[in-house]
């Protein structure tokens, strides 16, 4: 293109005293306009497609080892802006996924691993009083899950998780359906509903998996109310989230209620209610509070009555532009009001002669810090205090930990854990003649992520 | 007491609610990232109300969902997307704000790759090995200017969608705009016309359009690889390749570990500069031209 304006510029040189010897000067003064106009243009043509990206040069190579590594295609030419006519030519509007080309998957796939380790005293593994229970100074994987989600259509998306773990000591490793449910997405009045088998969204961790835990273990008053996996149950959730100008979730669920720890009537005759309300509030762009209680209702096998009431709050201080938060606060109590089938002696003569209802009404708590200064690094403790959904009795502990990423797919984290039972206790820990009133344990956790693993929310 | 704060609540509850009317007959567009938002502000005009979901000083890979994201996404009517796996996490987003008008497959969803010419498509099987790979190719084009006539023409083909009566206002704001953006590429390109074929270093590998656009090289990454932290032997690896080929420069995210680069570039006689890596990364790059403004005059400034 620069010959071409020189070509021009040559020829303006050369017809201009041509031009001149043969005409008036008006004349002559309205064809140099003219060239002049055509030599702007054309001088404006250069300029802009001077401003185009260059070819890559041979002359400067990226060195070896340099990104992009083996395997990366070296940068084609740069795109040039397309014409008028490619712009106005029609297109599919919505090309997702246009460059996968043919024979993908149309659903994303995700394994994660999960493997324990704890060490504790062998009064503790004989009364099968530690963290986790049965499985005392053992390594073993706790979950390893294949995840597999997509959408299903424009309107439902779909989740389906199987869980691997050893449930039990030195037992086969056995593989069962962790959750599968959809999720109808285009719903009116902002709404949306997920049926299936599903975490419940009851307080925040309860919906959180093992290996996304900020800890190794899940808190003990989850376990104490919910059992060792928390609430998973079968049915339906209906989310709404109104149009405000602040974040409110509210949630109803109908499910079976077969968690046995909790409910266990497991029948939609007398079904489990849950609920949530949660919100959310972001204090400038540095500090961030989600708020939120739950509730949960359903009948125990014996048709009495349990209702576990829950509170949640988490806070996060986020310095910006940082990869992590700086702190995390997390808390989580739960109430118990549940009935209970007790024999009454009347007589006294050691037989009972009539059986009450009684009310238990229970709680626990937990509260959780961790400061994360590095990219790499974390450190938290977590302090538990919880008493039993029906039998008498409490446990408080403390467990500092310390988690390293080397990537954002790899995590170990080794925790110390102090647990201190009550006197009361003393009949539910003494499997063999053993007691587990005071427990010492060191936790080891590595978590690993295969492949696709979506983000996680607050 | 409750005399007082009546009528504070009132005011809090119906402020937002007067801010919703005015803005009621725009479409009300969220961008994944600030580029975007920039963007469909320039093309959008007055019929658009523009939010953006990440800001300028993230890490657009490893956005933070936070509810109030899926309060912007409440009332949205359409959702503007990055693609190529840099934004995917706006499904998680998408899928607690209860709008079906922006769930995947939607007309509401747009993805604005659609017709770049992407770079670094791997051309043989990746996996984690070689650090968080996107396997559809380098997703940061967003801020090279040259991809603006695509990107823009995208975005005014979703609008015109909701708003086919205003498309030739969209064409025209659009034209405009790209009037604007040939004055300055003319401009940018004579500044940085002294530096082509000039190496220089990343910390993360997110400037191969602007580098290639302007004629520069990448010649090494101070991160291990994509994603991963840089590793003591990688960086020094890394100060031995700038001492021997004479690189004078490291460019830095804004939320990358600057003081790191900095540590690197003393090591290697050279400079860290940071640049905007999206809108309203660092002061002053508070619009597309700008922020791309900011980028040029910096690499001047450092390496000359």
């Amino acid at each position: 293109m620069r010959a071409l304006a020189l070509i021009v510029i040559s020829m303006c040189t050369a017809l201009v005293p041509a031009a001149a010897a043969a005409q008036d000067p008006a004349e002559l003064r309205r064809q140099i306009e003219q060239l002049q106009k055509q030599l702007d243009s054309v001088t404006d043509r250069l300029r802009r497609l001077e401003a185009q990206p260059p070819q890559p040069t041979p002359a400067a190579p990226a060195p070896a080892g340099a990104p992009p590594g083996p395997g990366v295609a070296a940068p084609p030419p740069a795109t040039a802006p397309p014409s008028a006519m490619d712009l106005a030519r029609p297109r599919q509007p919505f090309g997702l996924y246009q460059q996968r080309g043919a024979g993908q998957l149309l659903f994303d796939m995700g394994i994660a691993g999960d493997f324990v380790g704890n060490i504790t005293q062998r009064n503790v593994e004989r009364a099968g009083g530690g963290t986790f229970a049965g499985q005392e100074n053992r390594f073993f994987p706790r979950e390893v899950e294949l995840s597999l989600f997509g959408q299903i259509d424009p309107y439902a998306s779909a989740v389906v998780r199987f869980e691997a773990g050893e449930e039990a000591r030195g037992a086969d490793t056995s593989v069962h359906l962790a959750e599968a449910y959809l999720t109808l997405l285009t719903l009116p009045y902002g709404t949306q509903a997920r049926l299936g088998q599903m975490r419940n969204r009851f307080g925040w961790s309860n919906e959180v998996h093992e290996h996304d835990l900020p800890w190794v273990d899940r808190p003990n008053v989850m376990r104490n109310f919910l059992g060792p996996e928390g609430l998973q149950e079968k049915g339906a959730e209906l989310t709404f989230v109104p149009d405000l100008p602040f974040y409110v979730e509210a949630l109803a669920g109908i499910f079976n209620g077969d968690n046995t720890t909790a409910f266990g009537r497991g029948t939609l005759q007398h079904p489990l209610a849950t609920g949530r309300i949660r919100t959310f509030f972001e204090l400038g762009l540095e500090h961030a509070i989600q708020l939120g209680m739950s509730v949960a209702s359903g009948d125990t096998p014996d048709r009495n009555r349990s209702t576990i009431l829950g509170w949640e709050a988490r806070y996060k201080y986020r310095p910006d532009g940082w990869l992590h938060p700086l702190v995390t606060l997390t808390g989580e109590a739960l109430y118990s009001l549940r009935k209970v089938d007790v024999g009454v002696d009347l007589d006294g003569d050691g037989s009972i002669d009539r059986v009450s209802k009684r009310e238990r009404d229970h709680s626990g708590y937990y509260a959780g810090l961790e400061v994360q200064p590095f990219r790499r690094w974390a450190g938290g403790v977590r302090y538990d205090w919880s008493q039993y959904p029906t039998t008498p009795g409490w446990e408080w502990a403390i467990e500092p930990y310390v988690s390293f990423w080397p990537s954002e797919f790899l995590r170990f984290r080794l925790a110390y854990k102090y647990t201190d039972r009550s006197p009361q206790t003393r009949d539910a820990f003494n499997l063999n003649d053993s007691s587990a009133r005071k427990v010492d344990e060191i936790l080891f956790e590595a978590s690993f992520i295969l492949g696709a693993h979506p983000a996680h929310p607050f | 007491m409750l005399r007082v704060f009546r009528p504070l609540l009132a005011l809090a509850f119906i402020a937002p609610l007067v801010a919703a009317a005015s803005a009621a007959d725009k479409i009300r567009v969220v961008a994944t990232i600030p580029d975007l938002k920039a963007l469909t502000e320039e093309v959008g005009g007055k019929l658009v109300d523009v939010d953006a979901l990440a800001r300028g000083t993230q890490n657009a890979h490893e956005l933070e969902i936070r509810p109030s994201l899926m309060v912007k996404l409440r009332r949205a009517d359409l959702l503007i997307e990055n693609g190529l796996d840099l934004d995917s996490w706006a499904d998680v987003a998408v899928q607690g704000a209860n709008n079906p008008n922006i769930v995947r497959g939607a007309p509401g969803r747009v993805d604005v790759s659609r017709g770049i010419q992407v770079l670094e498509v791997p051309s043989i099987r990746v996996d984690r090995s070689m650090g968080d790979v996107h396997p559809l190719g380098n997703p940061h084009y967003s801020m090279d200017p040259g991809l603006a006539p695509i990107i823009t023409q995208n975005i005014v083909d979703a609008l015109a969608r909701f708003a086919p009566d205003h498309r030739a206002e969209l064409e025209k704001n659009r034209q405009a705009f790209l009037a604007r953006l040939d004055e300055a590429m003319a401009r940018w390109t004579r500044a940085m016309e002294p530096l082509r074929g000039a190496k220089v270093v990343v910390y993360h590998p997110q400037w191969i359009y602007l580098l290639h656009r302007f004629g520069l090289v990448q010649a090494a990454t101070l991160e291990d690889r994509p994603g991963i932290p840089a590793s003591p032997a990688h960086l020094t690896r890394v100060i031995r390749q700038m001492k021997d080929e004479q690189i004078k420069l490291i460019i830095v995210e804004p939320w990358n570990d600057v003081k790191l680069a900095n540590r690197v570039a003393q090591e290697a006689g050279a400079k860290a500069v940071v640049l905007a890596s999206m809108v309203g990364g660092v002061k002053g790059a508070d619009s597309y031209i700008g922020a791309i403004d900011h980028n040029v005059n910096a690499l001047v400034t450092a390496i000359r």
